[in-house]
């Protein structure tokens, strides 16, 4: 048996999201299952299978190395409160 | 909707085989070979149910009926073929079955879809788009356990089941009348030649070789007035909760 990982995509401007996984002997068998086990009550419109064994992983070390780089989160607030420090700070010469 | 007696008669014995074999599918709930197959069977299970509930339905004047009407005949009341009556325990049983009640099924619903009756033509078209989805289950199914089949419990399964599937056209009483009204087009005769012709070719199709001799299940069955052995536990079984309280509203 092959592990087939299963997108389904709603009507419209969605996007395909990842709906779970399934065993299955081969690449027609396993879109018969995934109807009957993602689909079967009209969760999606169109569905994507992908063998995992085609799926490419990354390796979750290299992933780690930027957990720790809030400087890369630009929300736009270190910006906003120098802002208004210089506001507040500056009286009347706003 | 009023039918004559011998489409009545005619769309029972239908009914009886959808609800039956749709019953004895559902054994597998949580059983099945594997996850996946275990939905995709019970699936199956409840599609026949529906086609049952369907085809009832048409026979119903008051839907509310409908259980007592299932469950509470008597069992020289119903109009099942043995096929769908019998306890498959094997999951190769099942699985042989399975293809060859919805081989017959397919043909069935084929025949009443270009009905006159609009009701049960409409009921056909919903039916036909399910059951291309369970012929292609039982083909795919079949095709690769056929291919690993170095037991012989498939073939074995077919040479037993097949002669009981003959009884699937074991035509009620009075189906020249049901032909003569023109409420279907093909009699059970017809349907059964190409339901020969379709099985032999899967089994061919399939690298298989299964013979077989006609069991007498045609003539035993009585136009499907005769129960099989083991029914009246089946109906037991089918009745446990309802007979609990008959007259409880649900």
């Amino acid at each position: 048996m092959n592990v087939y990982e299963v997108f389904l995509k709603k009507p419209g401007r969605d996007e395909f999201r990842h709906a779970g996984s399934l065993e299955a002997p081969d690449p027609e068998m396993a879109l018969m299952y995934a109807r009957e086990s993602y689909a079967r009550r009209g969760e999606g419109a169109e569905m994507w299978l992908v063998d995992r064994a085609d799926v490419l992983v990354a390796d979750e070390a290299d992933l780690a190395v930027n957990v720790d780089k809030p400087h890369r989160h630009n929300d736009g607030s270190l910006v906003a409160a120098r802002r208004k420090d210089r506001r507040e700070g500056a009286g009347s010469d706003e | 909707m009023t039918y004559s007696a011998a489409v009545r008669d005619y769309l029972l014995a239908f009914a009886d085989d959808e609800h039956l074999v749709g019953a004895r599918h559902t054994s597998w709930i949580g059983l099945g070979p594997f996850l996946e197959e275990d939905l995709a069977f019970c699936s199956i299970a409840q599609d026949e149910l529906g086609h049952a509930i369907g085809l009832y339905g048409l026979l119903l004047a008051d839907v509310g009926e409908l259980d007592t009407f299932a469950l509470l005949r008597a069992s020289q009341d119903y109009r099942s073929c043995w096929l769908a009556e019998i306890e498959c325990r094997d999951w190769n049983d099942s699985l042989v079955r399975h293809w060859l009640y919805d081989r017959a099924e397919a043909l069935r619903w084929e025949a009443l879809a270009a009905s006159p009756d609009a009701d049960i033509a409409a009921l056909a078209a919903r039916a036909q788009r399910e059951e291309s989805f369970h012929l292609a289950h039982a083909d795919q199914f079949m095709s690769r356990v056929a291919a690993n089949d170095t037991s012989g419990r498939i073939v074995d399964s077919i040479r037993r089941l097949a002669p009981v599937a003959a009884g699937i056209w074991d035509a009620t009483a009075a189906e020249s009348d049901v032909l003569a009204e023109g409420f279907v087009t093909d009699s059970s005769a017809d349907l059964a030649a190409r339901w020969n012709d379709q099985i032999r070719a899967d089994i061919a199709r399939w690298g298989l070789a299964a013979e077989w001799s006609d069991a007498g299940v045609v003539a035993a069955q009585q136009h499907r007035t005769q129960r099989s052995e083991g029914f009246d536990a089946f109906h037991d079984d089918l009745q446990r909760v309802l007979s609990l309280d008959t007259a409880a509203t649900w």
